[in-house]
């Protein structure tokens, strides 16, 4: 009304409200703000989440809504809306879905409208730059049997970002064990977007362990660390098992032990191993006494032997009886009565001894042999000294070493040719014992038919008698300058006489009789040959 | 004789390779700490990058840089080597009309040579065993793209809105060392 009023009174008195209406509306307008002095932007980009958020500085002017653009500073590029920003009353704009580049600098810009009129326009520059460390993950854990599962959230929203940005932001998993922290680096691929399942194994049995996820910023001073969650590692089902395997691990480690005892003690057995070292005691060196004074072996018996030597010339055994002629030697064969072949005794000196009267070494020589051996006559000695046998040698019996003398007389053979002069000269006796068990011999008896003197004639006659050569006793044929009757064993028993009378034959004729015993007796006239 | 060069070749070979992995934890650790270092002298250098819009331009990154998951080890100190000598080198140049402080500058270069030194043994024995990789090819597309950024600020007189767009490329330069550095780790 007051419009049409003051139009109906048009003049110049009427034009002039119409004037003041123009000018206010003129005032009114207020042109927009190109600056960034008149706004704040700021920029937060935490947990891959980009705000941009602005603020006025003239809060006189405050307009009705908001529409963000943007470019980038890498290429010559138009403006972008921000189409979750267009007309928009808050003073902020989420920008994670679209500010991916974190390597691009990015121009935003903000123009606060009131209506329609553009009041301020506000830009910046950002680079996508955490201010923050980034926060870290939810993540959940789970004790398992033999291992603890750690289940990370990611809280990203923006599957682009995080493929590409979060593999430079490691992840990384702490393990808490009393005292010692080990840290686990899972591998996060461009294609988690969500959460991602990480198993902590080769836990120690009833041990607590706590778990803390933190992302590790570019900045390796700054970290932020989520708080501990932990939990008690106690195998139900792998104690059971791992008990049976503690088990089965003793009784595999004493096999082991047995087996090497055993195999340990085998070798010692068989001398492989430990040789022993215990010697015998003879082999115990260590007493000196035994060194020193070493223990004489026994003194051998000694026997002393009286050698009586008889030079006699050696003498053919001649059968031929016809034949008178005087042997010229005095070594006259001396025949044996009885047809005994006298055999040379070859005696050796024996040892005296007491105890042992073996005197095989002094053996006679066997007179089953007579033909084989020279005759032997024995020549009497003309010492009366020297003791004569009437046998064809000197025996020495065997015996228990009470009758056992040590003392007997060795004949030399009077066959010999040696001179009868060392006969004389020879002045050594030898005594040893005769075993009448090997030797035959025979009694002298006082017959004229058949018996001859054993002794030559130089030699003093001796009767000789010779005990039983079948007792074991000793039979001592003692040979001793007194010319000591000698034992003589009967000859009728052991030597037993032929039954048929010697007699002026031939030898060849005379028939040989055996005595037994292996003994073979001739008879042989003797007389022809004194 | 030969066999007992062979024996201590062996041993050296083992002993080197026990040190290169040692030795790489030891780097992995050194640089993040530079690289984080650097990018901070970088942002206290004043700059309006959205007032320089207009002098935007393409220096054609290589294209292997956006997906480094492909180096190894070998590769990523290669190019890490060659990225920050060339940085260097860009920082050298005439700055004056960027009002900049030359004290951030000279800190900024010292960091970038201390990280040279770290890397130059291993990356000399590197470049002694590998013939042809990924990394040789890599790198001569990093020199490409270097000199297009020399070549642009020379064109645009070093002035202010030139170095504002170069200063954006290096900071983008050591996101994607950032990047590299994490793949030294075992």
């Amino acid at each position: 009304m007051l419009l049409s009023q003051n139009v109906s009174a048009i003049g110049p008195l009427n034009l002039y409200p119409m004037v003041h209406i123009s000018l206010v509306f003129g005032i009114s307008y207020v042109a927009p703000v190109l600056s960034d002095e008149h706004c704040t932007l700021k920029m937060r980009f935490r947990n891959f989440q980009s705000v941009l958020s602005w603020e006025l500085k003239n809060h006189s002017i405050v307009p009705t809504h908001y529409t963000l653009w943007y470019t980038i500073m890498s290429k010559r590029e138009d403006m972008k809306v921000v189409k979750d920003c267009i007309n928009v009353t808050r003073s902020f704009c989420d920008l994670t879905d679209v500010w991916v580049n974190t390597t691009d600098m990015y121009i935003p810009q903000v123009v606060g409208f009131r209506e329609n009129a553009k009041l301020v326009i506000c830009m910046g520059s950002f680079f996508l730059v955490p201010d923050k460390p980034l926060d870290p993950p939810e993540f959940e854990i789970v004790g398992f049997t033999n291992h603890i599962s750690v289940n990370v959230k990611f809280q990203f929203d923006s599957p682009g970002i995080l493929s590409e940005e979060l593999q430079f932001y490691l992840a990384f998993i702490e393990e808490h064990a009393g005292n010692s922290v080990k840290r686990h680096q899972p591998q996060i691929t461009g294609n988690i977007t969500k959460n991602f399942n990480y198993v902590i194994d080769k836990l120690i049995p009833n041990t607590n362990y706590c778990i803390s996820v933190y992302f590790e910023p570019k900045d390796p001073r700054k970290i932020n660390r989520s708080p501990l969650k932990c939990t008690l590692f106690r195998p139900r089902r792998e104690s059971e098992s791992s008990e049976s395997a503690t088990i089965g691990g003793i009784i595999t480690l004493f096999l082991i032990t047995a087996v090497f005892i055993s195999t340990v003690m085998i070798l010692k057995r068989i001398g492989y191993i430990c040789l022993r070292n215990d010697f015998p005691k003879v082999l115990n060196f260590y007493k000196l006494s035994v060194w020193v004074f070493a223990e004489l072996p026994p003194l051998e018996k000694v026997a002393t032997v009286e050698v009586i030597h008889v030079n006699r010339k050696k003498k053919v055994w001649n059968y031929n009886y016809d034949d008178e002629n005087d042997i010229e030697n005095e070594a006259a064969p001396h025949l044996i009565s009885g047809g005994y072949t006298k055999h040379g005794l070859t005696g050796k000196l024996c040892p005296t001894s007491t105890t042992s009267p073996s005197l095989e070494d002094c053996s006679l020589e066997d007179c089953s042999e007579p033909s084989a051996e020279e005759p032997y006559l024995p020549e009497p000695k003309g010492d009366a000294e020297t003791p004569m046998a009437p046998g064809p040698g000197l025996w020495q019996s065997e015996g228990t070493s009470g009758g056992y003398q040590t003392r007997g007389t060795l004949w030399q053979d009077p066959t010999s040719e040696e001179d009868s002069d060392s006969t004389e000269g020879s002045e050594g006796r030898i005594v040893f014992n005769v075993n009448l068990n090997s030797v035959c011999v025979r009694a002298l008896e006082d017959d004229k038919d058949s018996e001859v003197t054993l002794m030559s004639p130089s030699c003093p006659e001796e009767t000789v008698e010779l005990e039983d050569l079948n007792e074991t006793e000793s039979s001592v044929l003692v040979a001793s300058e007194e010319g000591t009757q000698l034992p003589f064993t009967n000859p009728s028993t052991e030597c037993p006489r032929p039954q048929d009378a010697p007699s002026d034959k031939s030898d060849t004729s005379d028939p040989d009789v055996d005595m037994g015993d292996g003994y073979i007796v001739r008879q042989v006239n003797l007389k022809k040959f004194n | 004789m030969t066999h007992r060069c062979l024996l201590q070749m062996v041993l050296l070979l083992c002993f080197s390779t026990t040190a290169l992995s040692r030795s790489y934890s030891l780097l992995r650790f050194q640089q993040r700490r530079s690289l984080a270092l650097c990018q901070k002298l970088l942002r206290q250098l004043p700059s309006t990058p959205q007032h320089c819009l207009e002098a935007r331009m393409d220096f054609q990154m290589p294209e292997e840089m956006k997906q480094a998951q492909q180096f190894q080890k070998e590769d990523a100190i290669l190019v890490i080597y060659e990225m920050l000598q060339q940085i260097f080198n860009i920082l050298t140049r005439d700055f004056s009309s960027t009002g900049w402080s030359e004290t951030i500058i000279e800190d900024l270069l010292e960091e970038l040579y201390e990280q040279m030194n770290h890397l130059e043994p291993i990356q000399k024995e590197i470049m002694q065993k590998q013939n042809s990789t990924m990394g040789d090819t890599t790198v001569l597309h990093l020199r490409k793209y270097y000199f297009n950024l020399v070549q642009y600020l020379k064109s645009k007189e070093y002035n202010r809105c030139a170095w504002t767009v170069v200063r954006v490329q290096i900071l983008r330069n050591f996101s994607f060392l950032t990047r590299l550095t994490g793949y030294l780790r075992e």
